[in-house]
C-alpha cells in the first residue's frame, strides 16, 4: 500500500484512548440510563476508531469491516436500550441506574 | 412320536399366548374353552408319544428330539430339546390328562371371577412349564421348567392379589422354592465342572463319593422344596389361599409331585449317595407322620387335604428314597387321581357354601349334595388305601419296599408309613365325618344352593366324575403280588433297587388295611358316631395347631434376624451414610451460594467497573509478561 499521510499511528491511538476513557467514566460514574448509553457509544467509538486507525497503519482494510459491523451493532444496542429507558419512563420509575437493582442476588 | 411330544408341549404354551393376546376380545368363556382344549391336545400328543413308543422293544424306548442348540459355552452346549421315554411319557400323560380335566373343571369353579382369562392365562402356562419340567431333554432344561413351575404357581396363588393373606403365601411359596431352585443349581455347576455336560446320560457316570454326595443333596433340596417335605414345608398349606382348581392341579396332582420325578429321573446319582437316599427317605417318612398328625387337627377343608397330599408325598419320597422307583411313580399315579377329585370335590362343597372354608361350619351335607358326598367318598377311600380303591393298590407296595430295605432302617421306615396309614384313616374321614354327616347346620341351611343343571355344573362335575372312575379303577393297573405292568414299563428307565418278597408285600398289605380300616373306625367313633369324645390334650393340641411351630422357629430364625439387621442397616448405616451426607451435600451448597449471591449487587455500574478493572489489570499483567 501507498505510505501513509497524516499523523502517526500514536495520535490516533490516543485519540481513541482517551474516547474510550471517557466513556468508561462516563459508564461508570453517570446514573441516568440515557448518559450510560451515550457514554457507552463514545467507548464503541473509541474502539472503532482504535479499529480503523490500525487498518490504516497496516494497509488492511479488515478493520474498517470491523468498524461498520461495531457500528451496526451499536446502533441495535442504542434501540433496545432506548426502548427500555422509554419503557422505564412510561412506568414512571426513576431513570436512576442504581435503584434498577431487582437482580441483586 | 416325536411329534406328539412336541405338540404335548407347544400347545398349553399357544393357548397361553393366545388367552393373553386375545385379551378383551375373547370372552371369557371361550378363554376356558381355549384352555381346556389345549390340555386335551396335549394328552392327545402324549398319547401319540405313548403309542409310538409302544411300537419299540423295551430297551430301544429312549428318543431325544433336539429343536436347536440352546445354549453354548466353551465346551457346554444344552440343546432346547425333549427326552421321549417311558418315565416322561407316563408323567406327560398324567400332567396333561389331568391337568385337562382340572382346568376344564375350572371353567365352572371360576365362572364370573372377575379376571377369567388371566387366570386361563397362568393355567395354560402352568401346564407348558409342568411338561417342560418332564420333558426336559437335558438338566438344564429341567431347572427352566422347574423355574417356571414355580413362577406359574406363585402367579396362581397370587391370583387374587387383592387378598393380602394370598398375596403372602404366594411369596412365602416363591421364596421356600427358590431356596431349592437354587441348591438344584449349585448341583447342576459341580456337574458341570466335574463331567463338562447336564445331559441325562452324565449321571451313571462315576463320581466320587463327596461329589455324589453333594449333587444328590443339591437334587434333594429342590425336590424337598417343591414337593413340600420337611424341612421346607411351609408353604403348601397356605398355599391353599390359590383358588381350589389351583390347588388341585399344582399343590396336589402335579407341580409339587414334581419332586418325586425329580428322584428317579436322576437315581442314578443317588443310588451313588445311599446316604442322601436314606435321608430322602427319612423325610418322606418324617413328612409323612407330621402332616397326617397337622391335619387331624386342621378346620379348613382345603388345609386338611393340603396336609394329606403332603403325607402322601411323604410316601412317594420313602419309596424312591428306598429305590423302589416305579411304585414311587404309580403312586404319583394313583394319587393325582384322588387327590385331585378330593379338592375338586371340596371345591364343589366350597362354591356350594359360598366359598366357605371352615369345616366346623358345615355338616349334614350328605342330605343335600348326594353326588358329591359319594365322590368324596370315593377320593376318601382311595387316599385311605382301601381296596379295590386306587391308593391300595399303589401305597403298600411302597411299605413293601421300606421293608425290603431291610434292617431296623427298613423296618422303622415301614412302621412309620403304616402308623401314616391309621392317620390317613383318622384325618381323611374325620373330615368326611364332620362335612357330609349328620344335620344340616344352620349355615349350611342358610347358604346351601345346589348346582343347576347348565355348563358351570356340567364342567365341576364330569371332570369330578371321570376322576371318580379313575380313582376306583386307576389303581388296577398294577396289582404288585400279580402282575406289574408299570414296572415292567419303567424298567429301562428306573430300576428298582429293592424287590419286596412276596410275604413282605402281603404282610404289608394286611396290615395297612387293616390299619386305615381302624383309622375309619376310630374318625367314626369320634366324628361320625360321636360315641367318644375327642381327647384333648392341652399341648398336644396346641402343638398340632401350630404345626409343629415350624412357622415360628423360621420366623425367628431367619424372618426376625433379617428384619433386625435391616432395621440396624437403615438406621446406623443407610441414614448417616447415604440419607444424611445427602442433606449436607445440599445444605453444604446453599451456603456456599449464599455467599457467593453477595456479589450479585443488582447494580450495573459495579458490573461494569469489574469489568474495567478486570480489563485493566489483565492489560497490565500482558504488558508486563510481554
Amino acid at each position: 500500500m501507498i505510505a501513509l499521510l497524516g499523523p502517526e499511528i500514536a495520535w490516533y491511538l490516543s485519540v481513541a484512548a482517551f474516547l474510550f476513557a471517557t466513556g468508561a467514566l462516563g459508564v461508570l460514574l453517570r446514573r441516568n440510563p440515557l448518559i450510560v448509553l451515550l457514554s457507552l457509544e463514545i467507548m464503541l467509538n473509541g474502539g472503532n476508531l482504535a479499529l480503523i486507525g490500525f487498518s490504516r497503519n497496516l494497509g488492511d482494510g479488515g478493520g474498517q469491516i470491523f468498524a461498520l459491523t461495531v457500528m451496526a451493532v451499536a446502533a441495535s444496542e442504542v434501540v433496545v436500550g432506548l426502548g427500555l429507558v422509554v419503557a422505564l419512563n412510561r412506568k414512571r420509575i426513576t431513570l436512576d441506574v442504581d435503584r434498577l437493582n431487582t437482580l441483586r442476588g | 412320536m416325536v411329534w406328539g411330544a412336541w405338540i404335548c408341549l407347544i400347545s398349553p404354551l399357544a393357548a397361553a399366548c393366545l388367552i393373553t393376546i386375545g385379551g378383551q376380545r375373547l370372552s371369557r368363556r371361550a378363554a376356558g374353552w381355549i384352555s381346556t382344549a389345549s390340555c386335551f391336545v396335549a394328552f392327545g400328543g402324549a398319547v401319540a408319544a405313548f403309542v409310538g413308543l409302544l411300537t419299540h422293544s423295551a430297551s430301544d424306548r429312549d428318543f431325544i428330539s433336539t429343536a436347536w442348540t440352546w445354549i453354548t459355552g466353551g465346551s457346554y452346549q444344552s440343546g432346547l430339546s425333549v427326552l421321549i421315554d417311558p418315565l416322561s411319557t407316563f408323567m406327560m400323560l398324567i400332567v396333561a390328562g389331568v391337568g385337562a380335566l382340572i382346568v376344564w373343571y375350572s371353567i365352572g369353579y371360576m365362572d364370573g371371577d372377575d379376571e377369567e382369562r388371566r387366570y386361563f392365562a397362568y393355567m395354560s402356562l402352568f401346564v407348558f412349564s409342568m411338561l417342560l419340567l418332564v420333558q426336559a431333554g437335558n438338566l438344564l432344561l429341567l431347572l427352566a421348567g422347574w423355574g417356571m413351575v414355580g413362577l406359574s404357581s406363585y402367579l396362581l396363588i397370587g391370583y387374587w392379589h387383592d387378598r393380602p393373606s394370598a398375596v403372602a403365601a404366594a411369596k412365602k411359596a416363591f421364596i421356600m422354592n427358590a431356596i431349592g431352585d437354587a441348591t438344584m443349581a449349585l448341583a447342576f455347576f459341580l456337574l458341570i465342572e466335574k463331567a463338562g455336560s447336564l445331559d441325562f446320560g452324565i449321571l451313571g457316570g462315576q463320581y466320587s463319593s463327596t461329589v455324589a454326595n453333594l449333587v444328590a443333596l443339591g437334587l434333594l433340596g429342590g425336590a424337598v422344596a417343591k414337593s413340600a417335605q420337611i424341612p421346607l414345608h411351609t408353604w403348601l398349606p397356605d398355599a391353599m389361599e390359590g383358588p381350589t382348581p389351583v390347588s388341585a392341579l399344582i399343590h396336589a396332582a402335579t407341580m409339587v409331585t414334581a419332586g418325586v420325578y425329580l428322584i428317579v429321573r436322576t437315581h442314578a446319582i443317588f443310588e451313588q449317595a445311599p446316604q442322601v437316599a436314606n435321608l430322602a427317605a427319612d423325610l418322606g417318612a418324617a413328612t409323612l407322620l407330621m402332616a397326617g398328625l397337622i391335619a387331624l387337627v386342621q378346620v379348613d377343608i382345603k388345609r386338611v387335604i393340603a396336609y394329606s397330599t403332603m403325607s402322601q408325598i411323604g410316601y412317594m419320597f420313602l419309596g424312591a428314597g428306598v429305590g423302589s422307583y416305579p411304585n414311587a411313580m404309580f403312586h404319583l399315579m394313583t394319587h393325582a387321581f384322588f387327590k385331585a377329585l378330593l379338592f375338586m370335590t371340596a371345591g364343589i362343597v366350597i362354591h356350594a357354601l359360598v366359598d366357605e372354608q371352615d369345616i366346623r361350619k358345615m355338616g349334614g351335607l350328605r342330605q343335600l349334595a348326594p353326588r358329591t358326598y359319594w365322590a368324596f367318598v370315593v377320593g376318601a377311600l382311595a387316599l385311605v388305601g382301601i381296596f379295590p380303591f386306587a391308593g391300595f393298590f399303589s401305597k403298600d407296595p411302597i411299605l413293601a419296599a421300606a421293608m425290603a430295605k431291610g434292617g431296623a432302617y427298613g423296618y422303622i421306615l415301614w412302621a412309620a408309613g403304616l402308623a401314616g396309614t391309621f392317620l390317613t384313616g383318622l384325618y381323611t374321614f374325620r373330615l368326611l365325618f364332620v362335612v357330609f354327616w349328620g344335620e344340616p347346620s344352620a349355615f349350611v341351611r342358610e347358604h346351601f344352593h345346589p348346582l343347576g343343571r347348565d355348563v358351570v355344573a356340567f364342567s365341576l362335575a364330569i371332570p369330578v366324575g371321570v376322576l371318580g372312575v379313575l380313582s376306583v379303577i386307576g389303581g388296577w393297573i398294577q396289582f404288585s403280588p400279580w402282575w406289574h405292568p408299570i414296572e415292567t414299563w419303567l424298567r429301562p428307565v428306573a430300576e428298582p433297587i429293592v424287590n419286596p418278597s412276596s410275604w413282605q408285600e402281603w404282610t404289608s398289605i394286611t396290615l395297612s388295611l387293616l390299619l386305615g380300616l381302624t383309622g375309619i373306625a376310630v374318625a367314626w367313633a369320634l366324628y361320625g358316631a360321636h360315641r367318644v369324645t375327642v381327647p384333648r390334650v392341652a399341648w398336644v393340641q396346641h402343638t398340632l395347631e401350630h404345626k409343629f411351630y415350624f412357622d415360628e422357629v423360621y420366623d425367628a430364625l431367619f424372618y426376625e434376624p433379617a428384619v433386625a439387621l435391616a432395621n440396624f442397616l437403615r438406621r446406623d448405616v443407610e441414614k448417616p451414610l447415604i440419607a444424611d451426607s445427602g442433606e449436607d451435600l445440599g445444605a453444604d451448597t446453599r451456603d456456599l451460594g449464599t455467599i457467593v449471591a453477595r456479589t450479585q449487587t443488582g447494580l450495573v455500574r459495579s458490573y461494569a467497573l469489574a469489568i474495567a478493572s478486570s480489563v485493566a489489570v489483565l492489560a497490565i499483567v500482558f504488558v508486563i509478561v510481554k
